[in-house]
């Protein structure tokens, strides 16, 4: 099981309640394949950047799903073919949050770890070094 | 202060053309410039989120291009995941590829 950021937008054409049906489809058929669904928001109709097949907004929904590979491939698949879905993209996150976590955590120990340190630097290094130049 | 540049002029033929060169700028470097700092790292931001189009829009000037590192300041690694971020934002409509 791997997470997943998945986005679809679905055609300005239906009204919010069919455009949720559609949506709906696809999450069923990530949940039917053994997905569950960490977080699901869906954005509402939004303006797009630029134009996509003559559009200028869309329905967008979002999910986080823990799923199996081969549920998000056949989803997207689907997406791909359907008439109504302008866009879609999924990404895998898993890995690149562990990542960053392991990131934050390294952060708070080095912070943790500075502090004691100028209190004790200054002295000793001034003595020790003209010592050593006039040598050579 | 700068009394070296003052004094080669009367001098005249001696090493002249090098005293053109110095000539080309009295005027003193007097802009403080600011030192940049990866926004971050500052912040301390490991994931950058291409859902988040705020913190995204900050990158992409009028244009519709993503910002130089060297005018940003965004530290390499940085910039690298940004990227991403913006072409995945970019690839759902979320921000634009160009504009005119």
């Amino acid at each position: 099981m791997r997470l997943y950021d998945i986005v679809v937008l679905v055609t300005p054409d239906l009204n919010d309640e069919d455009a949720t049906k559609v949506a709906a489809e696809y999450k069923k058929i990530l949940t039917d394949g053994g997905a569950t669904v960490v977080k699901d928001e869906p954005w509402g109709k939004r303006r797009l950047a630029f134009p996509i097949q003559r559009k200028r907004e869309a329905h967008y929904h979002y999910w986080q799903v823990e799923a199996a590979p081969a549920a998000v491939a056949e989803a997207e698949r689907r997406m791909g073919l359907s008439d109504q879905v302008l866009r879609h993209l999924a990404v895998r996150v898993d890995e690149e949050l562990k990542r960053s976590a392991k990131m934050a955590e390294r952060l708070r120990i080095k912070a943790a770890k500075r502090p004691p340190r100028p209190a004790a630097a200054p002295v000793p290094p001034a003595e020790s070094v003209p010592a050593e130049r006039s040598e050579p | 202060m700068r009394s070296g540049g003052g004094s080669g002029r009367p001098s005249g033929g001696r090493g002249g053309a090098a005293g053109r060169d110095g000539k080309g700028g009295p005027r003193k470097k007097f802009f403080v410039r600011r030192r940049k700092v990866c926004k971050f790292c500052a912040e301390k931001l490991e994931y950058i989120d291409w859902k988040d189009v705020k913190l995204l829009q900050g990158f992409i000037p009028e244009r519709g291009k993503i910002l130089p590192r060297r005018i940003s300041g965004t530290c390499a690694l940085h910039q690298r995941k940004l990227q991403t971020a913006i072409k995945r934002a970019r690839s759902i409509a979320l921000l634009p590829y160009a504009t005119d």
